[in-house]
């Protein structure tokens, strides 16, 4: 079991890809529900089995799971869907600005812009911005006791805790202003830069800018990247204060982070590095949990027994000075940092009650 | 100049950073020099190889093995340095803040300037790399099949000027497997297992690509070693014998070809590396 600050509403787990920090989102959603609390577990990618364990589908929307009968709280799944997530990021901030139907002509222009649709679809680094907005719209819309984030696999936390930041300049009103072209004027095959010079908004700096940039992506590239900007340049300031309000959720008071790691000595630095930066940025790291100890080192080293496979004597070995190893650095951090422990369990079937399980199993290494 | 780039992928966890040292050390010898290349923001490779520091100019780890970070920024830099040749200009475009943010938020553009360099040797696009082999730590299998996706991507959006034929070039070195190889590692587990034959079988379908795959940890456990546990780490250790005799199994049936690479019982990375390298002679 797990100890949360009693003014959490948010918990975001954090950690490198494959310690499990999925299924731990999922065990302790079913947990802090069954002690009476409505939860929301949002998940990126889970696992066919986990999906199929919590009964949820991959549309973006959300699910109730079905607990057991003694449960007292609610526990609800979603898997965030991206592209709808951007798409209804881009529909919400700009409904607030314009309900005139050049407005909505723009959304499309925007939805059909391709650049766009690379960012939103294929290409990496949208994950973390799309998580980021899926919390902050479930989170303030008041409707759970807590909301349990699974942070996307990235290889680092940090591209998610810089997503406000990276989205921000992307509104930039620098960068938007370059690009910006004048409404009343009808698109024309002049090129975009000579218009833009014209119409004097750019400097004679900014254009050989932009020059070197069209000589290293060429005039179609430029036309596809000015449409874009101009595009979402219309509701740039809704889009700000969206983005503020998700960088704020992060640094609330409310929301609490947990770091999931694995047994894995190649990691353990990663973990400390991690860990310091985050509490350093402000964040409220509480937690710590070393996911995935293989109990029976624990059980074997209890019982005294001669063991003449050499082999066994040294995973043995291995395993208990890899788990020291950890929790010896993960103290040194910082004296306050709750350390918890949680042993695989033998049958690693995911369902309701395995989840439970593994939540009860969580013990702290204090 | 570089004959064969390596990509390493695989699920989170699965010890690719790792994997990607001891292949870079495997290449490496009196005829053959590798550069060791991380794509991570935060270097991984400093702490673990504990390093002075570690930046895009690569630094001698042992003769024939140099290592570097690359950043798609410090990619896109050199490319454009070499392209617009004006020192002045370069800067100009660079070190101003509007155009960083630009970089940074471009669709498609850090992914480009990655596959960019990584391919820029037989392109013969930019400054000539004094190796044989180039080994890259990439990223996990999401982020993997985005950022090979992307040249595709782009010339498909971008048709027409430098930034679509570039695209389409760099697009067809990646397939090209005279020139990549793409090695996938995973782990005797459920899910490494699924994701990996996955995307396996990915990689052939859109890129005709035919990676390695290395089955990693290994346990070197048979049932004789157990008979004097306790109950509770019989069933634990069988467990893993049957999961390890499955995903064997698997990876058979689905026609996959595999390395299998010992579990090392050591924290130090240096016995690790050393381990493992002389495993890959054996194995390879």
């Amino acid at each position: 079991m797990i100890t949360l600050l009693p003014s959490t509403k948010t918990l975001i787990c954090i950690g490198s890809g494959g310690v499990g920090k999925t299924t731990m989102a999922a065990s302790i959603g079913v947990g802090q529900a069954s002690s009476g609390k409505k939860v929301l577990v949002l998940t990126i990618d889970p696992s066919l089995r986990l999906a199929q364990a919590l009964g949820i589908k991959t549309d973006g929307e959300l699910h109730q799971v079905n607990l057991a009968s003694d449960s007292k709280g609610e526990l609800w799944s979603c898997i965030i869907n991206h592209k709808k997530t951007f798409e209804w990021f881009i529909r919400s901030a700009a409904d607030k600005d314009s309900d005139d139907t050049s407005g909505r002509a723009n959304i499309e222009a925007l939805l059909q812009n391709k650049l766009y649709q690379q960012l939103s679809g294929r290409l990496s680094g949208s994950q973390e911005f799309t998580s980021l907005i899926s919390l902050y719209r479930f989170v303030s819309s008041n409707k759970f006791d807590l909301v349990i984030l699974d942070t996307p696999p990235s290889q680092h936390t940090w591209n998610f805790l810089r997503a406000p930041e990276k989205i921000s300049a992307l509104f930039n009103e620098g960068v938007a202003s370059w690009f910006r072209q004048n409404n009343d004027q009808p698109h024309t095959k002049k090129s975009v830069l000579k218009k833009m010079f014209n119409l004097k908004i750019l400097s004679y700096g900014t254009t050989q800018v932009l020059k070197a940039l069209e000589v290293l992506t060429g005039s179609y590239f430029m036309k596809e990247l000015s449409a874009f900007f101009e595009a979402v340049q219309k509701w740039q300031g809704p889009l700000e204060n969206y983005v503020m309000s998700c960088h704020r959720l992060l640094i609330s008071a409310e929301t609490e982070f947990v770091l999931v790691t694995a047994l894995d000595s190649s990691r353990i630095t990663e973990a400390q590095k991690l860990s310091r930066e985050i509490q350093k940025q402000g964040y409220r790291l509480s937690s710590v949990i070393i996911n995935r100890i293989p109990s029976w080192t624990h059980a074997q080293k209890n019982a005294a027994s001669n063991i003449r496979s050499p082999r066994v004597n040294e995973l043995i070995k291995y395993y208990l000075s890899l788990e020291n190893d950890l929790q010896s650095r993960l103290k040194q951090l910082r004296s306050s940092l709750k350390v918890y422990k949680c042993f695989e369990l033998r049958q690693n079937s995911e369902n309701v009650k395995d989840l439970q399980k593994t939540y009860n199993n969580i013990s702290s290494a204090d | 100049m570089v004959k064969k780039a390596h990509l390493i992928t695989g699920k989170g966890g699965t010890g690719k950073s790792l994997f990607s040292v001891v292949l870079a050390h495997y290449f490496s010898s009196e005829t053959q020099s590798v550069l060791l290349c991380e794509l991570s923001e935060h270097s991984f490779y400093k702490d673990y190889l504990n390093l002075p520091e570690i930046s895009y100019k690569p630094l001698a780890l042992k003769p024939h093995l140099d290592i570097s970070q690359w950043s798609p920024e410090d990619c896109l830099k050199e490319y454009s340095l070499h392209l617009l040749k004006i020192e002045s200009l370069y800067r100009l475009f660079f070190e101003n803040a509007i155009s960083k943010s630009l970089i940074q938020v471009a669709p498609g553009l850090h992914e480009l300037a990655l596959l960019g360099k990584m391919t820029s040797s037989p392109r013969k696009q930019g400054p000539p790399m004094p190796y044989d082999q180039i080994v890259i730590d990439s990223y996990s299998t999401g982020h993997f099949l985005s950022l090979i996706r992307a040249p595709a991507a782009m010339s498909e959006a971008i048709p027409f000027g430098p930034m679509g034929e570039q695209s389409k070039s760099i697009d067809a070195w990646l397939r090209n497997p005279d020139f990549t190889q793409v090695h996938i590692l995973t782990l005797p587990e459920e899910l490494p297992i699924s994701e990996s034959i996955e995307l396996f079988q990915q990689l052939k379908k859109e890129f005709n690509i035919k990676a390695k795959v290395y089955l990693n940890k290994i346990s070197g456990l048979t049932s004789d070693d157990l008979t004097e546990l306790t109950q509770e780490a019989q069933d634990s250790l069988q467990n893993i014998l049957a999961s390890e005799a499955k995903s064997r199994l698997q990876l058979k049936k689905a026609g996959i070809d595999f390395i299998e690479l010992p579990l090392v019982a050591s924290l130090q990375s240096e016995t690790l590396i050393n381990v493992l390298t002389e495993h890959l002679k054996v194995s390879l």
